[in-house]
């Protein structure tokens, strides 16, 4: 959003953006998330986990929801990263059962409804549509973005079950590109956890809440879906790069740069011209969509 | 034996927090402008931004709004309590509160489960507010 801002106010040209961390290698991850701990360490509560677990078991208890929706989450993202050399599980298969049998982190979370910590970088380059004209890929486009930050910290945050700043981002975005959900072909949703997944496209509009396992069965995200969402792995079986994981996707798959794993006919899913993104950051507690399209 | 687990950052915004718990009391600020109660304490009040606060009395009852089983010692200390859980807890006063439920397995706690304060005084200057279950409270 500030790219288009200093793009369309004329102070930039070009805007990139950009992300490089050692979080796997070094420990700087680490001290962030208990740094953010404060006094909640106090209590024995650390990091992102619990606070998305806490989340999570919310939202089992307002609608039908849980490890057999998220389970879904998990292993269809997983098809997708076996399609991506770059991807950290490209060589690790994950079963349903891999999932049920999986060490226990924090409950209602088990080691596969975490992200992965990785090292890496990513970059994307932002310019105005007349000079994306002249460069070697196909030009995409933003057709609309939006954004939500219903609060600050986990304990004043009284929506953990949603609706969370996604429903109105997402409604933002939609109008802003003058579309509905209908007109999308594939999303790419930041996952920092199995139920991340799950919140948000229930707060876009997906399904009803509660409806997310259903919605998900038969393998809708997966490869050969009807909507097939986080095609690189995503957070979760890709690379955790922060909300670049889902931006860079999106723009490669809509410049068609992504290989075996490259959304049409290969994959036997839509040929993409519409994808939704989304960013989220705190606990559920900031929210940002954005639609990307190719022309 | 030294008390190992993180202790409070005390400082001059949670002061009077702190000193309440050690004295058994749980303090919950209230806007003097708004009249709307808020925990953590903070200086201001991030509803209407009026410094006028006052402090009220909480009767230490509640419901777990929504909770999590650590399997996982994420400071080596809490290795022994595992698996411990902690919760957030919706005070009747209309404030919440992250905090460990004990005095049942983590098997018995649930989302709107009634639960009341129980002081676990950590060191000589430090009290922490947790919870245990209002029924069937093991002793």
């Amino acid at each position: 959003m500030h790219a288009v801002g200093v793009l369309e106010a004329g102070l930039c040209t070009h805007v990139l953006i950009t992300y490089g961390h050692d979080a796997r290698s070094g420990d700087s991850m680490k001290k962030l998330l208990f740094a953010m701990s404060g006094d909640d360490a106090v209590f024995g509560h650390f990091g992102a986990t619990a606070g998305y677990a806490m989340a999570a078991r919310r939202a089992m208890h307002e609608f039908e929801t849980g490890p057999e929706t998220w389970k879904q989450i998990a292993v269809g993202q997983r098809k997708w990263a076996n399609l991506n050399p770059r991807a950290m599980m490209y060589k690790q298969t994950m079963t349903g059962h891999d999932y049920d049998t999986a060490p226990r982190v924090v409950e209602p979370f088990g080691l596969f409804d975490n992200c992965l910590i990785s090292d890496g970088g990513r970059a994307c380059i932002v310019t105005t549509l007349e000079r994306a004209r002249d460069l070697a890929h196909p030009p995409v486009t933003l057709m609309g973005l939006g954004m939500d930050n219903p609060s600050a910290e986990l304990v004043r945050a009284g929506f953990l079950a949603g609706p969370t700043g996604a429903y109105r981002a997402g409604r933002q975005a939609l109008e802003m590109a003058g579309i509905t959900l209908a007109d999308i072909d594939a999303c790419q949703i930041y996952d920092c956890f199995t139920y991340t997944v799950e919140i948000t496209l229930q707060d876009y509009g997906f399904f009803k809440p509660g409806e997310g396992c259903d919605w998900l069965k038969g393998g809708t995200i997966e490869p050969g879906g009807s909507m097939p969402v986080n095609t690189s792995g995503g957070l979760l079986s890709e690379a955790y790069q922060m909300g670049m994981t889902p931006l860079t996707e999106a723009v490669m798959q809509l410049m068609g740069r992504c290989g075996e794993r490259q959304l049409g006919q290969q994959t036997n899913t839509r040929e993409p011209r519409i994808i939704l993104c989304s960013d989220n950051g705190g606990i559920l507690q900031s929210h940002a969509c954005y639609i990307l399209r190719r022309i | 034996m030294t008390y190992a687990k993180p202790l409070p950052q005390i400082n001059s915004d949670n002061q009077d927090f702190w000193d309440g718990c050690r004295n058994h009391v749980l303090k919950i600020q209230m806007c003097g402008s708004c009249k709307k109660p808020r925990l953590p304490f903070s200086f201001v009040c991030p509803h209407c931004h009026s410094t006028d606060t006052k402090l009220i009395e909480s009767a230490g009852r509640g419901r777990v709004y929504s909770y999590v089983v650590y399997h996982v010692a994420y400071h080596p200390s809490f290795k022994e309590d595992l698996p411990y859980v902690v919760a957030l807890v919706d005070m009747d006063e209309g404030v919440r509160l992250l905090t460990n439920i004990v005095g049942c397995t983590p098997e018995e706690v649930y989302c709107d489960m009634e639960v009341k304060l129980s002081w676990d005084e950590v060191t000589k200057d430090v009290t922490l507010p947790k919870f245990r279950p209002v029924a069937n409270t093991r002793s």
